[in-house]
């Protein structure tokens, strides 16, 4: 590792001095302290593991209504049915009609037809319109949803959700505190990393110790997600500026008044870090600089995406994933969001709106994976702050919307998965899909005025760890990434292949 | 022209004249009295830097002066004793922290217990501590060996000292030029520093430097030596009196437009009229750029200031909606209270129209009601999640777990509380209203039909104030009832002051910093100047004055907002050739840099005041958004301004922008060995405060330039200051 990032210094011109270096050397045995405490074969000395493996967030920040997303597409009368939902939101404007609805078969549902909103299916040709949707991956067996997840402290019966019996997660309903649990993997306490970052900080050594880059990355900011105790995330624009030039610092040349510039700008990030605050923001800076030398040569991809601001970001990581050898990476974590779901309104264009651009840019990143040949080895799946009341907020198509509610579904798509079906805990009728009624057996709400705001009973450490252990979190470290995870009795819902071996 | 040359050379004289005093002892026109807090001495044993654990009023009692080591256990309580200390009234613990660092280089905090000053030995004080991190992010530390321990107040460190944990000795070293501070032979009174042949500029420069930092959007040279002339008090006075906005940047007049753009009017086809009919009606340009006017060159700098801050965070967001007019709206609010009363901000901001259609309380009806706006004015705007103490730290329970101040069905009475209210749209009552537009310039006015009567119940706390609102009242008293129910929460002015203080100051005050101000808050409930009060209370005290901090986590990263206009006001900002003002057509910057004013990316601000940066337990809200990415985006920002302008482009930027390096260039010229050049952005970018490394560094840059090139070189020079970390934590 040394040496490549010295061979990567020099090669730039990037003279950082030796403090900076030093703080850095720190910071990487800090990571190596910590990363041998695990006590699995995966963090021997010398294992390095054979294949590569990313996990891709996709957050749909604000609170997706996973209500109007996934919705039953049959008419049993033992199980909530496409009435049930047409009842409870037609009359406002909400409901999506049944013809709309792009089908799918659902093995854990005994084969009954569920339906997907049909912005995730073909739309007619227009601009980032560029591929069929993620509805066709369904019955090619490479998408998976997992059903009725949510924030919980323990399992959680509705009896035990009105006596109090169980520790409800921390500000249900709040958004910066729900998006604070998903992304932090634990709903007990406010967590000051995110489960990714906590993975990095165990695996960066013994799965990338060539690595040039982190082991995660955003293109889109920082996010508790993709913080740990020791990992920076490299946290880069979109794919609108390119792999060389997201982190170059412009402006310089090979004159020796540039070069001493440049010298100078690097040297001063070693220097007056007494001070945290500026040993922080020096740190940021030269995680940067480092990366930015790294990333100077890097592979475009080959399939069309969308050029909204989700498929740039899913084509960056595209092309990241694609430069994998060069930077020196076997495992990563990538986060990628999609804003605007806080439907309280107009929910119906603006849902289907977002719905369309989220389908659109993952199809795009399933078939560029394909197309690099490693679809089995990438997965994306989907989080976002809460679901939205089953219940309508305002009438009218133009008005009609939700407020925040709890449990939700979410997808995951790629070669990795086992087959194409619901996963997840039962509810009380029997099947990890919830009984839509307002004031009935899965809903938080309770009397005349209740919301639908659905208990979950999948947990998102359950939901995590399934994805992790796939990614090659060994057993034993479970604890570490999600300090809850003992509450929950089943940690694999059977939705991924084994871990590689 | 000539008049133009003639100011630059009075400019360049009147520094010369400056230069020339700096350089003289400190003459007897100070009125200010020093801003600067005794530096804080733990005593050690006479003879090593181990922390002296035997109370001093026995060693004078027993003329005992060596005591034997001593290793404390984990979770065990120590006394430490610490002069040199210049203490207001009921200052005590919490004005205190007391941080560790292991052999590992990781740092704690400890939580302080107690503080009292010990009898026997005038100006010793005993801090009692518990061997406990508080911080949470490392594992604790192993037992194996010393600590080294400080303690911080005011934002200055104290000298570093051993205490055994679990046993004596160990491997952590000492700092460098550590040397023992037994209680004989330590000054245990106020002394002042002796004026060094590095100070630089007049005697509190540093300290007016940072106030302006703190105040304003950025220090101006002669902003410095007004305050010079007037003392910081007197400034103020006149900054609470001043109007705004600035006599030459009116608020832009933007009248109501519909919520869809008229054909001449969409930014399509090319027959807008005027051709700027969308930009100035549809976006946040007319109110960026007159923002930024303000920021670089208007009069009103405080209530600018204070008005941003709150701008972040009772947000709205130019994203949510298109129309300008009701950011103008919005702001006259923010910035007619800033120094006004917070319960009167509380009512006009909930019935300002931009609010209502941006947290949708003018669509929430009885029958379709909405928790949007209930729950944000209750968790962001004034209350927060949990029950704070009066210093705005954490109320814990028995079992160590923060108290939850409300819960889903507190949001469910307050959303009927809030049901009922909509746009201004009847001719009659609503002097703005356009047929067509939606009205938002006038206050939401209520349909009591659509008001949900029945009984709510609120905010409970110990003598809590409207905790019940009865059944069948009319929408207005609910409405007021229920605004002094959150009022009175005894959250409001911990969470308010903490907050301004995060804006203002620093990321991390002390609890004592916080309880002071929000005394101040508490104090004027009542007063219409409440918050000029607070203002003036977080600006004056002793934790934000001084010339020079130490503590290692005081200070903040600047937002690029700050980042953009500090630099532009303390080297000089023009139009692009010069001759006049820039257009303020500049948010492009700050809008790279993940701040793009007054269009926030949620209701969430830009950056969270909780935000912990990551691979630390500091807390620093602007690191949420300083990012490997933006880090390198701030020193392409500096390339952009240092080494080009903003050029001339019709019709959005009329007179472009730069940073004017005339004055700068000059003294490079004057002075080829740089070091003039050095000491003016030492002394305005830096506030004196630049370490002699940093200085050396910069140096070499810059006259590796040649030195026919002072423009090149004055250029580099702010270049590397600007792109420093040093300089983007405002300290």
């Amino acid at each position: 590792m040394k040496q490549n990032r010295r061979e990567f210094l020099i090669k730039t011109g990037c003279a950082l001095s030796m403090t900076a270096l030093a703080t850095q050397m720190r910071h990487f045995g800090l990571v190596s302290a910590y990363a041998q405490k695990a006590d699995d074969a995966k963090t021997e000395p010398g294992f390095v593991p054979s294949d590569y493996r990313a996990l891709v967030c996709v957050f749909m920040s604000g609170g997706n209504d996973g209500n109007n997303v996934v919705i039953p597409n049959h008419s049993d009368g033992t199980l909530s049915n496409y009435g049930v939902y047409s009842a409870a939101r037609n009359t406002q404007g909400l409901a999506i009609p049944q013809a709309n609805l792009l089908p799918i078969t659902v093995p854990r549902m005994g084969n009954l037809t569920y339906g997907l909103h049909p912005a995730l299916g073909p739309q007619t040709p227009a601009t980032n319109i560029v591929n069929n949707g993620i509805h066709e991956l369904w019955a090619a067996g490479k998408m998976a949803i997992v059903t009725n997840v949510g924030t919980l402290t323990a399992p959680m019966t509705r009896a035990q959700y009105q006596n109090g019996s169980v520790a409800k997660p921390f500000q249900l309903f709040s958004h910066s505190d729900q998006v604070s649990q998903y992304q932090g993997g634990r709903s007990d306490v406010e967590s000051l990393t995110g489960w990714g970052g906590r993975i990095s900080d165990l695996r960066t050594l013994p799965d990338n110790p060539s690595g040039l880059v982190p082991m995660i990355t955003s293109i889109s900011g920082a996010q508790l997600f993709t913080s740990g105790q020791t990992t920076l995330p490299l946290a880069i624009a979109n794919a609108g500026t390119s792999l060389a030039g997201v982190l170059n610092p412009q402006g310089y040349n090979a004159t020796a008044a540039s070069q001493a510039r440049l010298a100078a700008f690097n040297s001063l990030r070693g220097i007056d870090l007494s001070s945290s605050v500026v040993a922080a923001a020096s740190h940021v800076t030269d995680s940067a600089m480092q990366a930015n030398a790294a990333l100077q040569t890097f592979n475009e991809v080959t399939v069309t995406f969308p050029t909204t601001s989700i498929g740039l970001q899913l084509k960056q990581v595209a092309r990241l994933i694609k430069t994998r050898t060069s930077l020196g990476v076997n495992r990563q974590i990538f986060y990628v969001q999609l804003g605007g779901f806080d439907t309280h309104n107009g929910q119906i264009a603006t849902q289907n709106t977002l719905l369309v651009q989220l389908s659109q840019a993952m199809r795009a990143f399933y078939d560029e994976m394909l197309a690099q040949g490693i679809a089995d080895k990438v997965t994306q799946f989907t989080m976002a702050d809460f679901s939205r009341t089953f219940n309508p907020a305002g009438t009218g198509t133009g008005v009609v919307g939700t407020d925040h509610a709890w449990a939700n579904h979410h997808f995951v798509v790629g070669g990795g998965i086992t087959a194409s079906d619901f996963y997840g805990v039962n509810t009380t009728n029997g099947t990890p899909f919830p009984t839509l009624t307002m004031n009935g057996p899965d809903d938080a709400d309770s009397g005349s005025t209740a919301r639908g705001r659905w208990i979950p009973t999948t947990s998102i450490e359950q939901y995590a760890a399934t994805l992790s252990r796939w990614y090659g979190l060994p057993d034993a470290n479970l604890v570490n990434v999600f300090p809850k995870i003992a509450n929950f009795p089943n940690t694999n819902l059977g939705f991924m292949q084994p871990p590689a071996p | 022209m000539i008049s133009r040359r003639s100011c630059l050379f009075f400019k360049l004289l009147s520094i010369g004249v400056a230069v020339l005093l700096a350089a003289l002892p400190v003459l007897a026109q100070e009125t200010d009295p020093d801003p600067d807090s005794p530096v804080p001495v733990i005593l050690s044993e006479p003879d090593s830097t181990r922390a002296l654990t035997v109370s001093p009023a026995k060693l004078v009692r027993g003329g005992r002066q060596k005591t034997p080591a001593k290793a404390f256990a984990p979770d065990q309580r120590v006394v430490l004793y610490v002069t040199n200390l210049a203490l207001m009234k009921d200052e005590g613990a919490n004005a205190f922290r007391v941080y560790a660092e292991d052999a590992k280089g990781h740092r704690y905090r400890f939580p302080v217990l107690d503080f009292y000053p010990i009898n026997e030995v005038t100006g010793v004080y005993a801090l009692i501590f518990r061997l406990h991190d508080e911080a949470g992010f490392w594992e604790p530390p192993t037992p194996d060996g010393d600590l080294l321990i400080n303690l911080t107040w005011r934002g200055l460190a104290s000298n570093r000292v051993r205490v055994g944990y679990g046993q004596i000795g160990g491997t952590v070293k000492d700092d460098e030029g550590a040397v023992p501070t037994p209680l004989y032979g330590t000054p245990t009174g106020q002394t002042a520093a002796p004026p060094t042949k590095d100070t630089i500029g007049y005697r509190w420069s540093g300290d007016r430097i940072r106030f302006l930092e703190q105040a304003t959007f950025g220090p101006t040279v002669d902003l410095d030596n007004r305050l010079r002339r007037i003392g910081l008090r007197t400034w103020l006075a006149e900054q609470f009196e001043a109007p705004y906005p600035s006599a030459a940047f009116p608020y832009p007049d933007i009248d109501l437009r519909p919520t869809n753009p008229i054909s001449d009017c969409d930014n399509a086809n090319g027959d807008d009229v005027p051709a700027t009919c969308f930009r100035d009606h549809y976006t946040m340009y007319p109110v960026q750029t007159w923002f930024y006017k303000e920021a670089l060159y208007g009069t009103s700098q405080l209530r600018h200031r204070v008005a941003w801050a709150l701008a972040q965070l009772w947000v709205i967001s130019g994203v949510d909606t298109q129309q300008s007019s009701h950011m103008i709206a919005y702001h006259k609010i923010l910035s007619q209270h800033a120094f006004g009363n917070w319960r009167n901000l509380m009512f006009d901001m909930t019935l300002n129209p931009g609010m209502g259609n941006y947290l949708d309380m003018a669509r929430s009806t009885r029958t379709n009601p909405n928790e949007n706006y209930p729950r944000e004015i209750l968790q962001l705007f004034n209350v927060g999640l949990f029950m704070l103490n009066p210093d705005g730290t954490l109320q814990l329970d028995g079992q160590n777990n923060p108290i939850p101040t409300y819960d889903q069905t507190t949001i469910n009475n307050f959303t009927k509380v809030f049901t009922g209210w909509s746009f201004c749209q009847t001719p009659a009552s609503c002097p703005s209203f356009v047929s067509g537009t939606v009205n938002y310039k006038d206050p939401m006015l209520l349909v009591q039909a659509n008001h949900d009567t029945t009984a709510k119940t609120l905010l409970s706390y110990p003598n809590a104030v409207s905790q019940n609102i009865p059944a069948g009242q009319n929408g207005l008293t609910d409405l007021n009832q229920a605004l002094d129910n959150i009022y009175n929460h005894p959250n409001v002015a911990p969470f308010v002051s903490k907050f301004l203080i995060q804006q203002m100051v620093t990321s991390d005050p002390t609890p004592a910093y916080v309880g002071r101000v929000a005394a101040v808050f508490n104090a004027n409930r009542t007063s219409p100047t409440q918050m000029k009060e607070v203002v003036k209370a977080i600006l004056l005290d002793p934790e934000a004055r001084g010339n020079v901090k130490t503590d290692a986590n005081y200070g903040k990263l600047r937002e690029p907002v700050q980042l953009m206009t500090n630099v532009f006001r303390q080297v000089g900002v023009t139009s692009a050739d010069g001759l006049t003002q820039s257009d303020g057509n500049v948010n492009r910057f700050p809008q790279a840099l993940l701040q793009d004013a007054f269009r926030a990316p949620t209701v969430f601000n830009y950056y969270p005041p909780n935000y912990i940066v990551p691979g630390s337990s500091l807390l620093g809200p602007e690191f949420a958004i300083f990012t490997t990415g933006t880090s390198i985006g701030r020193a392409n920002f500096a390339n952009s301004m240092c080494f080009g302008q903003i050029a001339v482009a019709l019709p959005d930027s009329p007179n472009g922008t730069k940073i004017n390096f005339a004055e700068l260039q000059a003294l490079a010229a004057a002075d080829t060995t740089s070091n003039q050049l050095l000491d003016v952005l030492n002394q305005r970018m830096m506030h004196g405060a630049m370490s002699a490394q940093m200085r050396s560094t910069i140096l070499t840059a810059v006259n590796a330039v040649a030195s026919t090139s002072p423009l090149t070189r004055a250029q580099t020079a702010v270049y590397l200051v600007l792109t420093s970390s040093q300089y983007q934590v405002q300290r």
